[in-house]
């Protein structure tokens, strides 16, 4: 611990981070060579990064970080460097144990993302008559696709019902418009005051509305997964079919079989529809139910439906997953 | 074309003609540069558009009645014309050439309503900004009751199903609302790079869909009808329940109850062709009303920000995108990259006031603005209209207030007054109301409430607020959220600081 602390009193953040640089260089060439045969700039600043981020975050820095603010400083580190006046290096330790700090709530908080799906922050509204003294929640919702994290959906709720202070109500979101969250909100989080509602719907019991936070969470990421695997299940369609149509099944022309499927796309908001093209220029429509249920399957020919091949395809109603087979076997089948 | 004109409820269809003489034909295709007549013609000399621009031909049976004074001879085929506007397209040339050519040589008999539509389409991509769109809000209803007739049916709010949208089954049940005594044709356009669908409706006022429809009184030579013809646009965005509409242009002179009332006749119309059986929709307006279609699309889009505006946006970029397993730290807005040298650092370091000042101006902007309200982003939003109902600030605040440029942002800033005013929301609250009003009035007659009205106008309002915070002509920390314009709103009522109607919820 004693060299590395040394080197740090020694000279505090920049030359810290130039040591780190050299440090990281050598490190990485032992490691990963051919990376840094074209050791291009942009690349050592990232690694400089992740080295500057590993080191703040262990715990031994830490510890000497803390170490060397709180003691009485010695008169041999003060010896060591007679240039820089004892303030400034002070407050460039302050600085490192600042962002050591702020690395280390950064750890914890891309921990607690990594291992739950939906995360709850604090985020406080900019705008001077917020409500609610600006106090707003903030949940975090990840998805994944192809095992990569995507940029997460956010819902912010505040507080706008002075009477009423623990209830809650959306401000702001990402959530796109494919995902009911209106519907949602209504249902798990209605306003305090009983509505005035004009149909008589058997709403005159008075029971006061009561807010169900987690089960709002639950629902809605429940159609947010939804939402996204079904996303999901169509560019895997696309991707299985597309593989074919390109190369083995190409006549000699360049011309497709009538049968291959030339072009698969989502066709409605939600993602539950989805268009087939054939290279014959028929057109076939998909619906999927919530859990990726084939619920109804057309196809259309130049004289509008083409019952013939809505048969033969649609026998085997299973899930979407399915059809693709399904879909090959037809293309290379009538050849 | 017919013989027989028989009132019908048909639409019209897309290969009518209508007289290449016609002011109206004239004045669009002389709005389009060169290259786009050119690219036009060639369109409509391909594969399946030729049906519904049939050019004028050299005819092989009477080839003695070739006029020699003909400026413009016809062509003996489509392919020979098709390279004729292939060389043209390479040569250089006045505009007026080729819409000469189009309108007294190869089009002389009329263009059809299929190509007036295109023409209409090229214009609008080529000047985007021409159509003032107004978004609204596709929003479910509540299935009536049973046996209950005349049942003003209500917005289903708990309801989880997402409208969709097929187009020929929305044009199909569009036709059905139309009125016999009208006629219309629609054509169907996306825009290249543009993630909506456009449909023109081109409505006109006659019992026939034949050629009798355009020609108005027969004999007298000139079109009377298509004068008193009315063109809306409505764009249907890829993925979302908003659809936008444009004011009704008219071609010839119009009184403006008239264009409302098709605008009203499209707003009703439009929901019912979208609901289908057990499935009933309505239309709501959502005060959002600009020309750039780009900013419709990123506030009432398919995309994450719909209801993360202003300073909420960094929530719904890319740009901001980590991933948990990163666990670099992320390196905060405006700060120095890490990597830069220490003389760089060092040089920074003497800030005199003012550079401090303009530092923490730019930062409060980020913080207030986000990535949104850039200059160069290309979502501007021309006109914000602001009805501010708040009492007049209070000598202690008015002091505090520097300058009144931003005078909206007086009440709600000290903090006496906002205590205040929450105990007032409290009260409010508890007479009643969900939506506080009117009682606020009687409760402190003492206050005076003056309307004030405030429009902002420009290519990109926002933009321009936030170099006016930038530049630290509005103090970007007492500035109220809706001028960040976070609510994406162009038109609002502002009640304790805040839009009224939209108390923080995009919902």
């Amino acid at each position: 611990m004693d060299p590395t602390l040394d080197e740090l009193q020694v000279d505090p953040l920049d030359e810290e981070i130039a040591s780190l640089k050299q440090q990281g260089n050598t490190r990485a060439r032992k490691l990963t060579a051919p990376l840094h045969l074209v050791p291009t700039v942009a690349h050592l600043r990232k690694t400089l990064k992740i080295e500057c981020s590993t080191i703040l975050s262990s715990p031994s820095i830490q510890e000497a970080l803390i170490s060397s603010l709180n003691p009485q400083p010695s008169a041999r580190s003060a010896a060591l460097r007679p240039r820089k006046p004892r303030r400034s290096a002070e407050r460039d330790e302050q600085l490192l144990l600042a962002r050591s700090k702020q690395q280390e709530a950064y750890n914890q908080q891309c921990l607690y993302r990594i291992a739950a799906s939906v995360t709850a922050f604090k985020v406080r509204d900019p705008d001077p008559s917020a409500v609610d003294g600006g106090h707003v929640l903030g949940l975090r919702f990840e998805i994944m696709t192809r095992g990569q994290f995507l940029q997460p959906y956010y819902v912010m709720l505040n507080r706008p019902y002075p009477g009423n202070a623990k209830f809650l109500r959306i401000h702001r979101h990402t959530v796109p418009p494919a995902i009911p969250l209106p519907g949602l909100a209504a249902r798990h989080l209605p306003a305090p005051k009983q509505q005035i509602e004009g149909g008589g719907e058997g709403d005159t019991l008075p029971l006061p509305p009561k807010q169900d936070l987690e089960r709002f969470v639950k629902s809605l990421r429940r159609e947010i997964m939804r939402y996204h695997n079904r996303l999901g299940v169509s560019a895997d369609l696309r991707r299985s079919l597309g593989a074919h149509s390109s190369h083995s099944l190409m006549a000699a022309d360049g011309s497709l079989p009538p049968n291959t499927i030339v072009d698969v796309s989502i066709a409605d908001t939600e993602a539950k529809q989805i268009r087939l093209t054939w290279a014959d220029e028929r057109n076939g429509r998909l619906a999927m139910d919530d859990d990726g249920r084939v619920v109804k399957f057309m196809v259309f020919g130049a004289e509008g439906r083409d019952w013939e091949t809505t048969r033969q395809l649609g026998e085997s109603q299973g899930r979407v997953e399915d059809v693709a087979k399904m879909l090959e076997e037809y293309a290379a089948g009538r050849e | 074309m017919a013989r027989f004109s028989v009132p019908t409820k048909a639409r019209l269809p897309s290969s009518l003609r209508v007289d290449s003489s016609n002011p109206a034909v004239v004045k669009s295709l002389n709005r389009l540069s060169r290259e786009a007549l050119i690219s036009l013609a060639l369109n409509w000399l391909e594969g399946d558009a030729i049906a519904n621009a049939v050019p004028y031909l050299e005819r092989k049976s009477d080839e003695d009645e070739i006029d020699p004074d003909d400026v413009y001879p016809p062509c003996a085929s489509v392919q020979q014309l098709y390279e004729l506007y292939v060389d043209m397209q390479q040569q250089k040339g006045l505009k007026r050439d080729v819409a000469n050519r189009i309108l007294e040589g190869d089009w002389r008999h009329g263009l059809s309503l299929y190509q007036l539509a295109m023409v209409d389409f090229y214009h609008l991509e080529e000047h985007p900004m021409s159509q003032k769109w107004t978004a609204y809000k596709i929003l479910p209803l509540k299935p009536p009751t049973k046996g209950v007739e005349d049942e003003v049916l209500r917005v289903d709010d708990k309801a989880l199903s997402v409208p969709r949208f097929h187009p020929s089954t929305f044009l199909q049940s569009l036709q059905d609302q139309v009125l016999p005594d009208i006629k219309a044709h629609y054509h169907f356009h996306r825009p290249k790079d543009l993630p909506v669908l456009l449909l023109r409706i081109f409505v006109i006022e006659s019992p026939y869909n034949s050629s009798l429809a355009l020609s108005g009184v027969a004999g007298n030579g000139t079109a009377t009808n298509f004068s008193s013809s009315r063109t809306v646009y409505l764009a249907f965005p890829d993925g979302s329940s908003h659809i936008y509409i444009t004011k009704s242009q008219a071609n010839g002179p119009a009184t403006g109850g008239e264009s409302r009332s098709l605008q009203n006749l499209i707003v009703q119309g439009v929901p019912k062709a979208l609901s289908r059986p057990r499935e009933r929709y309505t239309l709501k307006p959502t005060n959002l009303t600009s020309r750039n279609l780009e900013t419709l699309l990123d506030k009432r889009g398919p995309g994450r920000g719909n209801a993360a505006g202003g300073g909420w946006s960094i929530y719904a970029s890319e740009k901001n995108k980590k991933s948990p397993l990163d666990a670099t730290l992320p390196s905060p807005p405006l700060s120095r990259d890490s990597s830069l040298s220490d003389k760089s650092r060092k040089r920074l370091k003497p800030l005199n006031s003012d550079q401090r000042a303009a530092k923490r101006a730019k930062l409060v902007a980020q913080a207030r603005f986000g990535d949104s309200g850039l200059v160069n982003d290309g979502k501007g939003i021309e006109r914000i209209d602001v009805l501010l109902e708040d009492p007049f600030p209070t000598p202690v605040s008015a002091e505090k207030l520097g300058s009144g440029k931003d005078k909206g942002d007086a009440p709600g800033e000290a903090p006496s007054v906002s205590a205040r005013r929450r105990t007032l929301d409290a009260a409010l609250r508890q007479t009643g109301d969900d939506d506080d009003e009117e009682a606020s009035d009687s409760k402190n007659p003492s206050q005076w409430r003056p309307t004030v009205q405030i429009t902002f106008q420009g290519n990109h309002v926002f933009a321009g607020i936030r170099q006016l915070v930038e530049a630290g002509i509005i103090d970007g920390e007492r500035m109220p959220g809706w001028m960040t314009g976070e609510d994406g709103v162009t038109l609002g009522i502002v009640k304790h600081g805040r839009i009224k109607g939209n108390k923080g919820s995009g919902l």
